[in-house]
C-alpha cells in the first residue's frame, strides 16, 4: 500500500512533504470504507453514496426510540390522546436534529469523539464529569431497555432469562466482527423494525380525521402541573439524551467520515430524525387507542399490559407487533448505549476504541461494551428489584443531566480553533442555547416540584 | 470563550481532506483521521474566569436538581 500526503496545512501554498504517519490495522479497516465513498463520489453515484455514509444518524435518533420512549409516548396516548403530543413530538425531533447534527459536524472536521475532546480541550475534570454522568444515564437506561425486551417477551410467555440472553447475545454478535462497517450495518437492519411501532398504529385503526386535527396544537389536555413536568421532561428525555451526544460524534469519527461529508451526514440526521418522529408517533396513535378504556395498561406495565391492552382493545395482531416493537426497540438501544459506553471510556481513558481494532487492541473498549450490558443484565435478574420505577425515571434522569453535555457540545462545535470554517453560525448557536434552556427549565422544574411534594413543602 | 493557545486547532490543520481517485493503491484516509493523528492531544482552550464559573455553577445546579430526582425515586420505592 503507497500513500498520499492527506492534507496540507492552512494557508501552504507549496508546503514541504509531511511524514506519513504509521499505518495501523485501524487505519486500513476505516480506508477500505473510505474507498468506496470515494469511488461512489468520483463515479456520481449519489443514491450509493448516501447508503455508505448513512449510519450514525439514523442509528442515534431511532436508538433513542428505545423501550421507555416508546412505552413513555403510549403513555402519553393513552391518557392524553393525540393532541397535545403529535405536534410535541415534532418539535422535539426538530430539536434532536439540530443536536445531532452538531455532533456529528464535530465528529467528522475532528475525527474524535465527544469524551476525548472535552477531556483534553477543557480539561480532565471536565471530561470525567461528563463520563460519570453518561454511565449513570446509561446504566440506568440499559436497564430501562432490559426491561423493555422482558416486556415485550412476556406477550410470548417468556422471562427475565430470555431478555437477558437476547440482549447480551446481540452485543457479543455485533461486537464478533472487529469491523465499524459491519457493526453499523447489523444495527441498522435491527433499528429498521422500530416501524412495527407504525405498523401498530395502522392496526388499530386510528380515525384518518383524528390524526390530521392532533397537528392543530392544543393545550395541555389536564393533569396537575407536576403531571405535566413528568410528562414534558420524560418526553424531552425520550428525545435527547446524553448518550446519542456521545454515541453520533465518536460513530462519525470511527465510521471515518470528513468535512466533504457533511451533507450526507445532514442527510443522514435528518432522515433518522423524520423516521423516529413518524416511528415514536406510532407508538402515540397505537396507546391512544385505550384512551377510551381508561388508558388501561399503564398500571399493568410491568406484567406486560400494553401489548395485553391492545390486544383486548385492537386485536391480537396489534399486540403482538407491539409487543416485537419493545423487544426491537430496547435490543437497538442496548447496541447503541453501549456501544456510546464504550467509546467515552476509550476516549477519556486514551486507549483505543474503534469498532474497526480487534478485542486485543481495545480491551478497554470491549469491557466496556460488553461490561456495562452484563451489568444492566444482573439488576434486571435481581428478584424485586424496582424496574418499574426504574423505567418510568431513566428518560427524567437523562433530561437532568444534559444540559451541561449540551453546553460542551455547543462549545465544542463553536471551538474555531478545532472547527475552521465549520464552526457554528450565529443561527444555529440561538437554536442550540434555546435548546439547552428549554431542556434544563424542563428537567430542574420537575425535579424541584417533585422533591417539593416529597417533603411536604407543596401540595401535590 | 474557549481560544486556542497553543498549536492550530484541527480544524485549521485539515482544512479539506483529499478525495484522490482510483489512480493506485492509496490510503484514503485524511492525515488528521490516523490513529497517530488522533491519539495526539489537541490543545487546551483557554476558558476565561466568567466561563469556568458559569460551568462550575450550571455542574453545581444539576447535581442538586439529579440528587432531588434521585431522593424522589427512592422515596416513591417505599
Amino acid at each position: 500500500m503507497t500513500r498520499t500526503p492527506s492534507s496540507l496545512p492552512a494557508g501552504d501554498i507549496n508546503p514541504a512533504p509531511l511524514p506519513e504517519p504509521p499505518l495501523t490495522k485501524e487505519d486500513a479497516a476505516r480506508s477500505r470504507d473510505r474507498a468506496r465513498v470515494h469511488r461512489a463520489r468520483g463515479g456520481s453515484r449519489h443514491w450509493q453514496l448516501l447508503w455508505l455514509l448513512a449510519g450514525p444518524g439514523i442509528l442515534a435518533m431511532l436508538g433513542e426510540n428505545d423501550g421507555p420512549s416508546m412505552i413513555a409516548y403510549a403513555s402519553d396516548g393513552a391518557q392524553y390522546g393525540l393532541g397535545f403530543f403529535v405536534p410535541l413530538i415534532l418539535v422535539l425531533f426538530a430539536m434532536a436534529f439540530v443536536c445531532q447534527e452538531m455532533c456529528m459536524r464535530v465528529g467528522a472536521v475532528t475525527h474524535r469523539g465527544y469524551g476525548g475532546l472535552v477531556l483534553q480541550r477543557y480539561g480532565r475534570i471536565w471530561g470525567w464529569f461528563g463520563a460519570g454522568d453518561l454511565i449513570v444515564t446509561n446504566l440506568v437506561t440499559l436497564i430501562a431497555e432490559f426491561v423493555s425486551i422482558r416486556v415485550g417477551l412476556a406477550y410470548f410467555g417468556l422471562g427475565s432469562g430470555a431478555a437477558v440472553a437476547l440482549g447480551l447475545t446481540l452485543v457479543v454478535f455485533t461486537l464478533s466482527g472487529k469491523r465499524y462497517w459491519r457493526w453499523e450495518r447489523v444495527v441498522l437492519g435491527l433499528a429498521l423494525f422500530n416501524g412495527l411501532f407504525l405498523v401498530a398504529a395502522i392496526l388499530v385503526k386510528p380515525h384518518p380525521g383524528a390524526v390530521a386535527a392532533s397537528l392543530d396544537f392544543v393545550p395541555f389536555p389536564g393533569g396537575s402541573f407536576n403531571t405535566l413536568l413528568l410528562l414534558l421532561a420524560s418526553t424531552v428525555g425520550a428525545t435527547v439524551t446524553p448518550w446519542m451526544i456521545f454515541f453520533q460524534m465518536s460513530a462519525s469519527a470511527d465510521k471515518g467520515m470528513t468535512a466533504r461529508d457533511l451533507r450526507h451526514g445532514r442527510y443522514d440526521t435528518a432522515a433518522g430524525a423524520v423516521l423516529a418522529a413518524i416511528f415514536g408517533i406510532g407508538a402515540l396513535i397505537a396507546g391512544a387507542a385505550l384512551l377510551t378504556h381508561g388508558g388501561s395498561g399503564i398500571q399493568g406495565f410491568a406484567g406486560a399490559g400494553f401489548p395485553e391492552a391492545l390486544k383486548h382493545v385492537a386485536g391480537g395482531a396489534a399486540g403482538t407487533v407491539f409487543a416485537l416493537g419493545l423487544i426491537e426497540a430496547g435490543a437497538v438501544a442496548i447496541l447503541t448505549i453501549c456501544a456510546s459506553t464504550a467509546y467515552a471510556a476509550g476516549e477519556c481513558a486514551g486507549v483505543s476504541h474503534s469498532f474497526n481494532n480487534s478485542p486485543r487492541s481495545a480491551a478497554v473498549f470491549y469491557a466496556a461494551n460488553l461490561g456495562v450490558a452484563l451489568l444492566a443484565a444482573v439488576v434486571i435478574l435481581i428478584p424485586g428489584a424496582p424496574l418499574l420505577s426504574i423505567v418510568l425515571n431513566a428518560n427524567v434522569l437523562a433530561t437532568v443531566l444534559l444540559p451541561v453535555t449540551l453546553v460542551f457540545m455547543v462549545m465544542l462545535a463553536n471551538d474555531a480553533g478545532l472547527m475552521g470554517q465549520w464552526a457554528n453560525k450565529p443561527a444555529t448557536n440561538a437554536v442550540g442555547i434555546t435548546v439547552i434552556v428549554f431542556v434544563g427549565l424542563c428537567g430542574a422544574a420537575y425535579g424541584i416540584d417533585s422533591f417539593l411534594q416529597v417533603i411536604h413543602l407543596v401540595g401535590p | 470563550m474557549n481560544d486556542a493557545h497553543q498549536d492550530p486547532g484541527i480544524g485549521e490543520r485539515n482544512p479539506q481532506p483529499p478525495e484522490r481517485g482510483e489512480d493506485g493503491p492509496l490510503v484514503h484516509l485524511a492525515r488528521g483521521q490516523f490513529v497517530a493523528e488522533t491519539s495526539r492531544p489537541v490543545a487546551r482552550a483557554a476558558l476565561s474566569a466568567r466561563a469556568v464559573a458559569g460551568l462550575w455553577a450550571l455542574r453545581v445546579f444539576v447535581v442538586v436538581v439529579s440528587l432531588m430526582v434521585i431522593y424522589t425515586f427512592i422515596d416513591q420505592l417505599r
